[in-house]
């Protein structure tokens, strides 16, 4: 059966939080934006490009305060909650735009950051009262911790059965040998002892490193604390594995009852108050999803993506809301889907990503729409790192794109230096986004490849660097439009 | 199904060795976007569709009579023509130099009428075509408007700005619905300005005619008078002066416009019986009555923006008569202010 994700005490707290909020908010209102996306899937990069393009006023057609001339202004402000890190936004618009353009490494702390926003109103009576402001909270946050959070739901028999299932797949055999040696030399009802339960976390970490290494098996193996344990390092919360539900009922001193007990001590420490701090409270949502990885990696990893947004998705807190209940109780009531990277990718293809896209998250939007929540789904590139042309071989033209592979990226035996300029053609999307999912059908012969972030960016009237971005605005405008009005 | 492939950009891409795999579609479908159903009723078209076909007979009567009566304008002239040669030589050229003049002219006019004619058809099109881009975001759709849109207001020089600024601004952009509210952004968001401006000019004048006429008559005449000069003007500003027979089709769109839709919300009728009837009515009636004419007038400007504006109201709001109710209010306001 599944367990609530937050106890009565987490729910009361949530509550008093969103009176608070309501009460500092009545003439400031705040708006936390929810960037979800697993690891790799573009948040870090998003919100640098959101950040930068808000407050150095750049051209955003589609977002309509900007286009209509209503937004005044955008300001990074300081964050009222002063224990967690600042999201490094100079930092990573430097790697972005610095003479060596990179992106950003991969996140592996928590940070947060506030905008504040100023506009004028065209509403009465908000447009009598001058200028309003609106803050603007954003939290950046590893990919991989996202996948803790259907863990709430779960007890610790049921993640055992996942987690021992996924192990005997066909494609993860080899990684899971060493862990399956482990755990069939360990007896789950005798006596426990650390020894045994470390050396069990020890090779279910490696077996998770490795199977996340190649890329193939993009996400569903939380924890997601094994990988990046950052203080926690060793504490029993992070020493534990699954193990086979034994037939009798374990004794209480036996491994088998301390690993639960360990399972349940790290969901209250670590994914309860993860959720509880940044997830439960949000106003709106954009789910990040890096589609074309997936694609890349071949139907398994599709389908893994696809389960875990799944569930991932299902944890948050979804529905239409009105003034009265969101003082106590907030809700999304807008998710925005958003494949990303669709620079790679040329532009006649992104009505089919979006058809992918939509495919994959079908689950979560029917649940968000019946809740009352409003979704949508786009092609967006927060920083287009591509130019279009096109070519001609063997007499058919193709749609290409210019850009620079990364190192290491590599086509028909061709490997690229992540300096040599290509016009790629990745292949064909499928027309049938159906046609991902069905075992029998032969897998698309796609290759996207990572491209480097754009090289000599324009810089506008005021000297700051201009990012191109590929539909960043229209996004803008779906999450934030409608509060600035 | 396509393979992935990759190219050098400075060098000349080698032939491939592979063949593609041949693969069966089934033909592609174009759908038909799905219009909401809580969308505002369509404009109806400016240059109305062909009316109903009368009876044959009626046809063949109206036929022969035109027929019978320009073959007796035409021998009526040329017979003049020929008596005064008769008499007088270089009357008879006078009289053919006029008569040639009259035929020019006709010709002239006939082809301005067509030309506006086809101007507002034009606008119609851009409608349409607009809202269904909207519809289905299509690129391609979204750039050919953009391409009309910027013929439309080439001749137009105080638009040259809006239309650079457009340029640049949709130059980068991939979505058809994204290019149509760039363009009403930059190019309808002037004019709109202007004919708002005229509206209210127009609606000031024609309350102080009425508060001031001796006789009802001459309100209704002024009243008449105005509305055709506002429409006709908010025409000319959306890139498309009517001519006579467009005016008069123009007019009878912004009616059945006023008729259909009554281009008044709930509110705004309201209002027009709170000043029309109540406040300034207990002033004095001539006012009330002046007040009424005005907004009046102003839903006449409303609906010849609806139906004249080349793109729907879809980024920008369309004015309601609210939003003149102040313009009024000010009858004494300069007039050059329009």
């Amino acid at each position: 059966m599944p367990q609530p994700p937050t106890k009565i005490l987490d729910e009361t707290g949530i509550a008093l939080s969103n009176l608070a909020d309501a009460a500092t908010g009545m003439f400031t209102p705040t708006m936390r934006l929810g960037v979800t996306g697993l690891c790799r899937a573009g948040k870090t990069v998003f919100i640098t490009s959101l950040i930068h393009n808000l407050i150095t006023n750049a051209n955003l057609p589609a977002f309509a305060p900007m286009a209509d001339g209503r937004l005044i202004g955008t300001q990074l402000a300081e964050h009222p909650e002063r224990g967690i890190p600042r999201f490094a936004y100079e930092q990573h618009l430097a790697a972005l735009t610095g003479a060596q353009p990179h992106w950003p490494d991969s996140t592996s702390r928590i940070s947060q950051i506030r905008l504040t926003l100023k506009f004028q109103s065209q509403q009465w009576p908000a447009s009598m009262l001058g200028t309003s402001q609106m803050h603007l909270d954003i939290v950046d946050y590893p990919g991989e911790w996202l996948l803790d959070l259907p863990l709430l739901s779960l007890s610790f028999a049921e993640w055992s059965a996942q987690a021992l299932a996924r192990t005997h797949r066909e494609t993860s055999k080899s990684e899971a040998k060493p862990f399956l040696a482990a755990l069939n030399a360990v007896d789950p009802v005798a006596n426990a002892n650390d020894t045994d339960a470390e050396k069990l976390a020890k090779a279910f970490t490696q077996y998770l490193g490795e199977s996340r290494k190649d890329g193939r098996a993009l996400s569903t193996l939380p924890p997601g604390r094994f990988l990046m344990p950052g203080d926690m390092e060793g504490s029993p919360a992070l020493t534990f594995a699954p193990l086979p539900t034994p037939s009798t009922t374990p004794r209480n001193n036996s491994l088998y009852a301390m690993l639960a007990r360990r399972y349940e001590a790290y969901k209250d420490i670590i994914v309860r108050p993860f959720f509880r701090d940044h997830f439960a409270r949000l106003d709106r949502q954009i789910v990040l999803v890096d589609t074309l990885r997936a694609l890349n990696a071949g139907k398994e990893a599709v389908h893994d993506l696809e389960t875990a947004l799944s569930e991932v998705l299902s944890c948050f807190r979804t529905g239409a809301t009105n003034p009265f209940t969101q003082l106590i109780a907030k809700k999304i009531d807008r998710i925005m889907f958003a494949a990303t990277k669709a620079d790679h990718v040329h532009h006649t293809s992104h009505d089919r990503l979006e058809a992918i896209l939509k495919r994959l998250v079908a689950n979560g939007a029917r649940r968000a729409k019946f809740a009352g929540a409003d979704t949508k789904a786009i092609a967006m590139a927060a920083i287009r790192a591509t130019s279009e042309s096109t070519l001609e071989e063997q007499g058919e033209t193709l749609n290409t794109i210019i850009g620079t592979p990364q190192k290491g990226e590599s086509l028909d035996g061709t490997n690229y230096d992540g300096k040599t300029e290509i016009a790629l053609f990745p292949g064909d999307l499928p027309q049938k986004p159906e046609s991902i999912f069905e075992p029998d059908t032969q897998a698309p012969n796609l290759n996207f490849m990572r491209f480097m972030p754009p090289q000599n960016l324009k810089t506008s009237a005021a000297g700051d660097p201009v990012l191109p971005y590929i539909r960043l605005d229209r996004a803008m405008d779906y999450l934030l439009g409608d509060r600035l009005k | 199904m396509k393979k992935p492939v990759a190219r050098p950009t400075k060098i000349k891409p080698e032939p491939k060795t592979e063949q593609r795999q041949p693969r069966a579609y089934a033909p592609p479908t174009e759908a038909e976007p799905i219009k909401s159903f809580t969308e505002q009723p369509a404009d109806l078209p400016l240059a109305a569709p062909t009316k109903k076909r009368r009876h044959w007979l009626r046809n063949t009567l109206i036929a022969t009579a035109g027929v019978l009566v320009s073959l007796s304008l035409a021998l009526a002239t040329e017979s003049l023509i020929r008596a005064l040669f008769a008499r007088y030589e270089w009357l008879g050229w006078v009289a053919f130099g006029a008569a040639s003049l009259l035929v020019l002219a006709l010709i002239v006019l006939a082809a301005n009428e067509i030309r506006a004619l086809s101007r507002l058809k034009k606008l119609d099109h851009l409608r349409d075509l607009a809202a269904k881009t909207i519809a289905d975001d299509n690129p391609d759709q979204g750039r050919r408007l953009l391409a009309q849109l910027q013929a439309l207001y080439a001749s137009h020089p105080e638009m040259a700005r809006p239309r650079k600024q457009l340029d640049e601004t949709t130059a980068q952009m991939l979505d058809g619905a994204d290019m149509v509210h760039a363009a009403e952004r930059s190019l309808m968001a002037p004019i709109d300005a202007r004919a708002k401006a005229l509206t209210a000019a127009a609606a000031r004048r024609v309350a102080v005619v009425t508060a001031i006429s001796p006789r009802a008559l001459i309100d209704v005449a002024y009243v008449a008078y105005e509305s055709i000069k506002l429409a006709r003007a908010i025409a000319s500003l959306y890139g498309a002066r009517p001519g006579v027979l467009g005016s008069w089709r123009m007019f009878g769109a912004i009616l059945g416009h006023l008729a259909v839709t009554g281009g008044v919300a709930l509110g705004d009728s309201v209002i027009q019986q709170m000043l029309g009837h109540g406040l300034a009515a207990k002033l004095s009636a001539r006012l009330g009555e002046g007040l009424v004419n005005g907004l009046m007038t102003v839903r006449v400007g409303i609906a010849a923006m609806r139906v004249t504006r080349p793109l729907p109201f879809d980024a920008l709001k369309q004015p309601a008569v609210m939003d003149f109710a102040g313009d009024l209010a000010r009858l004494n306001a300069p007039k050059d202010e329009g």
